[in-house]
């Protein structure tokens, strides 16, 4: 011990860390460098997309047809018309599978956390991991199999929100598990200290304490689900007109009317097709950024 | 505290997103169209899918039944002809359109017509010709314009015997043309694709034995650069100079390619809405009743007819649907065979139907019940 205390307060001598050896300097650069290009690669796919989507899709956002029209009656050499059927679809398709695959992933993620142990949730943790890696098309042939194949339903834009849930779970369980752990055990030993059942300790602390978490993952869950294609093409067939029925009819989002003028020759059907991929990105990133939001607005205090 | 911030903020969320449900339109009118001049307006959900080769014809035929009848929506998917046959026989659409009359003989152990017969309750489904896109062969040589070819010529360039444009083949037919010597570049369709099958149905049909392979979706020939879709090929030869393909008429107009005229026989015929129109008023009708699957004489040596015509079908029950789907789907096909509305498919690239055709077509839907 005193030894220990002498050699910190005497003069430290000239010690190899102030003073990196050549070799190290020259490694460390050329990490950085490194580090940098990589980043630079990665971004410049990024910056490329973004930049093509805003210069060929802007200038029909501006135009307030755009969000309060459909495209009913606008034929594909035709300018005109907006891109509210899709944008309606696309909110509502993500809000039903928002409601269904929330409850069933939050309560997952406190099964796993604060119950789970032995086999079960071995089995279940697994199967998450398992859900997780499932491609969307697989999602909507299995959801196309149970819905029309075998109960001899239409495709509805309920069945796509059924893919969807399949594809939402996995993302929200394991978020909302990070979440939960985050949550300092001391909590829950201060409110069980105080013989509050184990229930309310989850519903009342743990829950409320990792609230703004739990929510990020929602969004970004969502954010990842409004712009999947797959169940969209398969279960979710693309109409012109507003459709806010989920149970009944064709209805719109924009990845299908993004993909019905894909491969139009006339400018102003690819026009449409470029600005719808900018509102997409547009939704998806104000979702992102609410998520972010709401993180920063309430962190879990420590 | 915290809590009741978050609910404060989901029920502004949820809020504008009523708001939004209340606030779009489904009115895209430019105020000039009012109501049916010619009946009174039906109303109800008509779903159709299938063939993208007359995805801009139904497009436009919805857009002005749509006008007049602003309380019925119909919606065609172009997922291609394959998936809206299968989709209608499983009742997933209420009509399906296709490149090709339903098959009377088994495929896979499945005969179309009956499975058709069998979703439409017994009855038979009928084939009813209704949009008509004559293919066009676009090629790209700048100064040439007015190329004329024949079949043979043709076949020989699609499988790639004739390598450069000016081959004393291609020249003996275009007297008075100044070929240049560039490199011929074929592009073709890497799907399948009803166009792909009909250019070959036109090229075995008429030029037998310079065109050997049997016509089917998928292209056979050696050569060339395989694109997706008519759009790819068509940007495909608008890139390469000396490039030729097959593809509908409005890829070859709307991408400013050359058209070249068809020489069958009996000179040189220009493509347009007219000459087009002529193959169809010289097609037989093959099928029974007011089934109108349509055999296209490809040969033809009738003076003034454009020989490459794809003839789109759209596939209904003669009867079995629902009384209110039936009233909508007759009202729709009467006006889709329309005198007005076969002429106005013109501006999209499309041949109008003959007026023989349209009376044939008519009484059909008059028969469907």
């Amino acid at each position: 011990m005193s030894a220990l205390t002498q050699d910190t307060l005497s003069p430290a001598p000239a010690s190899p860390i102030d003073k990196p050896s050549a070799g190290r300097a020259i490694k460390d650069k050329l990490a950085t460098v490194a580090v940098w290009t990589a980043f630079g690669i990665a971004i410049i796919p990024l910056v490329w997309i973004l930049y093509t989507v805003v210069d060929r899709g802007a200038n029909l956002l501006f135009d307030p047809h755009w969000w309060t029209n459909s495209q009913r009656g606008i034929v594909a050499r035709v300018a005109g018309g907006g891109a509210y059927h899709a944008i309606i679809g696309t909110l509502l398709q993500a809000a039903v599978t928002a409601i269904i695959a929330v409850p069933i992933a939050v309560f997952t993620a406190i099964y796993l956390v604060e119950y789970g142990r032995g086999k079960l949730a071995r089995t279940v943790s697994f199967m998450v991991d398992i859900l997780t890696g499932i491609p969307s098309i697989v999602a909507a042939l299995f959801i196309y199999a149970v819905w029309v194949t075998t109960f001899g339903l239409e495709r509805v834009g309920f069945a796509v929100c059924l893919a969807l849930v399949l594809l939402m779970i996995p993302v929200v369980v394991r978020s909302t598990e990070e979440m939960l752990k985050l949550v300092p055990n001391e909590l829950r030993e201060a409110s069980y200290a105080l013989g509050v059942p184990k229930w309310k300790t989850i519903f009342k602390i743990v829950l409320p304490t990792s609230f703004s978490g739990i929510v990020t993952g929602v969004l970004l869950g969502l954010a990842r689900i409004m712009g999947e294609t797959a169940p969209l093409l398969i279960l979710g067939p693309y109409s012109k007109s507003i459709n806010t029925d989920l149970f009944g009819g064709f209805m719109a989002a924009l990845p299908t009317m993004i993909n019905q003028d894909r491969v139009e020759s006339y400018d102003p059907a690819l026009n449409r097709v470029w600005a719808a991929a900018l509102t997409l990105i547009v939704l998806v990133m104000v979702l992102n950024i609410a998520g972010r939001v709401i993180a920063r607005r309430s962190k879990v205090s420590r | 505290m915290k809590l009741s911030k978050h609910v404060a903020l989901t029920s502004v969320a949820l809020a504008g997103a009523l708001a939004l449900t209340a606030c779009g339109s489904d009115d895209n009118s430019t105020g000039s169209s009012g109501s049916d001049e010619t009946g009174t307006s039906v109303s109800g959900t008509l779903n159709g899918e299938g063939s993208s080769a007359q995805k801009n014809a139904i497009e436009e035929v919805i857009s002005t039944f749509g006008d007049n009848n602003p309380d019925a929506t119909v919606n065609y998917n172009p997922t291609g002809s394959g998936d809206g046959v299968k989709n209608f026989i499983a009742k997933q659409v209420d009509f399906a359109g296709s490149d090709s009359a339903l098959k009377t003989e088994a495929v896979d152990g499945v005969v179309e017509a009956d499975a058709a017969a069998e979703r439409c309750g017994g009855n038979p489904a009928w084939n009813l010709p209704l949009v008509a896109g004559p293919i066009a062969i676009a090629y790209n040589l700048p100064g040439v314009e007015g190329l004329t070819l024949t079949p043979e010529v043709a076949s020989e360039i699609f499988l790639g015997e004739i390598k450069t444009w000016n081959d004393p083949k291609i020249a003996a037919i275009n007297e008075g043309v100044t070929l240049p010597s560039t490199k011929i570049s074929v592009f073709f369709r890497s799907d399948e694709s009803g166009t792909t099958e009909n250019f070959q149905k036109y090229l075995s049909g008429s030029a037998p034995k310079a065109w050997t392979a049997e016509p089917s979706k998928v292209w056979p020939g050696k050569v060339g650069e395989g694109r997706a879709k008519s759009d790819g090929v068509a940007q495909g030869v608008k890139s390469v100079e000396g490039g030729i393909t097959y593809a509908e008429w409005s890829y070859a107009t709307s991408n400013d390619l050359g058209v070249a005229k068809i020489d069958n026989g009996a000179g040189a015929v220009e493509l347009t809405g007219e000459s087009a129109g002529a193959a169809l008023t010289a097609a037989e009708v093959a099928g029974e009743g007011n089934d109108l699957k349509l055999k296209l004489d490809y040969a033809t040596q009738t003076a003034g007819t454009y020989p490459i015509v794809l003839v789109t079908y759209e596939i209904v029950c003669s009867k079995g649907l629902d009384a209110d789907k039936t009233t909508l789907l007759k009202s729709f096909l009467k006006h889709f065979a329309s005198a007005d509305t076969q002429s106005g498919l013109q501006e999209a690239g499309y041949a109008p139907l003959p007026a023989e055709i349209q009376t044939k077509v008519n009484t059909a839907i008059d028969a469907i019940s």
